[in-house]
């Protein structure tokens, strides 16, 4: 049996427990093993990070993708804001967003002089994140007082677009150029559907809280994607916007930085590159028997990863979520559709993944409304204090309504074996590179992923790619 | 329905009274006088909006000693009218449309019918809008615009305006984007039949 892979590890962070509190880790009970995504589909790509050239790696990347990319407009008196996003920081650690984001900095001013490139970072939820990142990677100190944190409640400014005005943030857009930095990692499938990810941020971490409700209460479950497209095409950003630099991520790491200045073309390759490499992974989660689930990583709990993939995306796996015929069981929309009686107002609205026999909450944030999920799966959070986090959050008022509390991990554990009778754990603690699961988990894995692969590649990645008007030769040339 | 378990405390020796707290507040609990942030104690509903982006951390969320549920109770007499102002607004009655404190369609609408004329009033009301602050002001100005009010805009950067629906997009620019996956009349389809289903 693998040992399992270390965890990521836990932050301290307005938004989680003090991770002095966090007695044990799932990865350490008894019969945890690992599968790495390699091992379950041997055509996952290299990857640059992690890897024994660190952070280098990503630097010399990133130079090598900007090699093309024309940054000629920018002159020595301008003004430049480099736009990143919350989720970048949560990958594998930070430290390769990170990089990146300083590649493009130093890069633009040893290219055209300019000197003034300020770093404006937004978030999701949690409005003080990205000032934490800052903090922890020391990135005002990188762009010389010039970071900032960025939230969707901040001062904003009217975008007029296609469909009508949208607003985006003020601190964003206050610069003569824009540089959207961001990473292809599918994260919100569930929510974004693989259409435009790469242009996604424009109607989220750059944007207002108007620009955030159409996305998710106004447009439907994927119209929605919509909203970042009518603002990127807008006059007013079309003006400002240089170019585009993204990590792009595997399951298994990142495969590579690739810039452009066209964002459409980038967000075709991403979408292509997207579908592959986490349409396998994804689909498997959907094949997979009864299970206790464990949530393990620094992040609210439908972000917490296992194999690059969140949790919100395994509580949806039973539906083929790049089939864009099909609802999420999970989105915002998709709960809104739940009447007072607790079941859904039509019966188009799948269940939620009925795999899911329990949820061990053993280490994951506050600051995402996250009662949905303590409402429909059976969920155990370890220790008084979390519970307190959760319930002192004005966005979880109900999560602990639906949710029980266990003094110890080995407890709650005991009691999901005993509920359950299943032995299958699969835990969301961010190893890299791999899953970290019960041994007989990992054998059912093993055995279906193959199955799996052949499918996704023959069957589901053609449909896929058609629904998105994306013909794979054109791309190839 | 929201609890309402936590209140703003200002240290007003670290104020400085730039108002970024009183235009952020969603319910217009805290205002700047003689250059220090005050707290109305009554009307804070706890939501954190000023303690997050305070520029110098002078705002931190206490236990309140009375903490207080927020709901605004839907008289049977008026349900006819609730709905229809819902349905008028293209929301089904029970639909939720605010997801951290699950209010749902209907309340606001009863609150609105009530005389709560801005998302303001209306998030002191029924405590929609005191969670993350973010995704239900376009709700909240959907069924105000279909009860025939234009909200009277505070003065800080709570709200700018109502943005477009699935149903202002024109069919030009459907055509024009008809393969990239966004399903404009799909998704019309599913809000019809939620907006219509019988419950």
């Amino acid at each position: 049996m693998r040992k399992p892979i270390p965890p990521a590890k836990p932050k301290k962070s307005q938004y989680g427990i003090d991770p002095n509190l966090l007695k044990k880790r799932m990865a350490e009970l008894p019969g945890i093993t690992s599968v790495t995504v390699k091992e379950l589909f041997p055509d996952t790509p290299d990857v640059i990070y992690p890897s024994e050239a660190g952070k280098e790696a990503i630097r010399e990347a990133t130079i090598k993708s900007l090699e093309n990319v024309d940054m000629s407009m920018i002159k020595p008196e301008n003004s430049v804001n480099i736009c990143a996003s919350h989720h970048g920081f949560t990958l594998l650690g930070g430290e390769a967003y990170t990089e990146m984001l300083k590649t493009v900095r130093d890069e633009i001013i040893r290219r055209t002089g300019c000197r003034n490139v300020r770093l404006r970072a937004g978030v999701g939820m949690r409005l003080r994140e990205t000032e934490e990142y800052i903090k922890a990677f020391k990135l005002d100190e990188y762009f010389e007082g010039k970071a900032k944190g960025v939230a969707p409640i901040d001062k904003g400014i009217p975008i007029e677009t296609e469909i009508g005005t949208l607003y985006g943030l003020n601190a964003i857009y206050d610069a003569d150029f824009v540089v959207h930095c961001h990473n292809s990692d599918v994260r919100e499938v569930h929510f974004h559907r693989q259409v435009d990810r790469a242009v996604k941020p424009f109607g989220m971490s750059y944007a207002r809280a108007e620009t955030r409700s159409t996305y998710h209460q106004n447009l439907g479950p994927r119209g929605a994607n919509f909203t970042a497209r009518a603002i990127f095409n807008s006059e007013f950003v079309q003006k400002k916007f240089a170019f585009a630099t993204f990590l792009n991520m595997s399951p298994a790491g990142v495969v590579g930085v690739v810039s452009d200045n066209d964002l459409y073309k980038l967000n075709e390759k991403l979408t292509f590159d997207g579908l592959k490499y986490y349409g396998k992974i994804i689909t498997l989660f959907g094949q997979l028997s009864d299970c206790i689930v464990g949530l393990d990583f620094p992040c609210p709990v439908p972000y917490v990863f296992a194999s690059g993939v969140i949790y919100a995306n395994f509580v949806s796996a039973n539906v083929d979520l790049f089939n864009l015929e099909s609802l999420a069981p999970y989105t915002w929309y998709t709960e809104s559709f739940y009447g007072k009686d607790g079941k859904p107002l039509i019966p188009e609205i799948p269940p939620v993944n009925p795999k899911i026999k329990m949820v061990i909450h053993n280490y994951a944030w506050s600051g995402y409304p996250s009662a949905f999920f303590s409402t429909h799966t059976p969920t155990i959070v370890v220790g008084r204090e979390q519970a307190d986090l959760m319930s002192r959050c004005p966005m979880n008022a109900k999560y602990m309504d639906h949710a029980v509390i266990a003094d110890t991990l080995d407890a709650a554990m005991e009691f999901a074996y005993k509920v359950t009778g299943t032995d299958k754990v699969l835990i969301f603690d961010g190893a890299a590179g791999g899953i970290n699961v019960s041994e007989s988990l990992a054998k059912e894995m093993l055995e279906k992923a193959p199955i799996v692969a052949e499918k996704v590649d023959n069957e589901l990645m053609p449909i896929w790619l058609k629904q998105r008007g994306i013909d794979p030769l054109a791309l190839a040339k | 329905m929201r609890r309402v378990s936590l209140l703003a405390k200002v240290d007003l020796d670290t104020c400085i009274g730039c108002k970024t707290c009183e235009r952020v507040c969603p319910t217009l609990s805290i205002k700047v006088k003689d250059r220090k942030a005050v707290v109305d104690e009554q009307r804070c509903t706890g939501c954190g909006g000023c303690e997050q982006r305070c520029p110098v951390f002078a705002i931190k969320l206490v236990e309140r000693d009375d903490p207080y549920t927020i709901e605004f109770k839907i008289v049977p007499e008026m349900k006819d009218k609730v709905d229809e102002l819902c349905r008028k607004a293209k929301f089904h009655p029970e639909q939720i449309i605010c997801y951290c404190t699950e209010t749902r369609a209907e309340e606001v609408a009863a609150a609105v019918l009530a005389g709560n004329d801005t998302p303001e009033k209306i998030s002191a009301a029924t405590g929609i809008r005191t969670g993350c602050k973010i995704e239900c002001i376009q709700p909240i100005l959907r069924i105000l615009n279909a009860a025939g009010i234009t909200p009277e805009k505070p003065e800080g950067y709570q709200w700018y305006g109502l943005t477009p629906t699935l149903w202002d997009i024109n069919e030009d620019v459907k055509k024009r984007y008809s393969d990239g996956g966004f399903r404009f009349d799909d998704d019309i389809e599913v809000f019809e039949k939620v907006i219509n289903a019988k419950k």
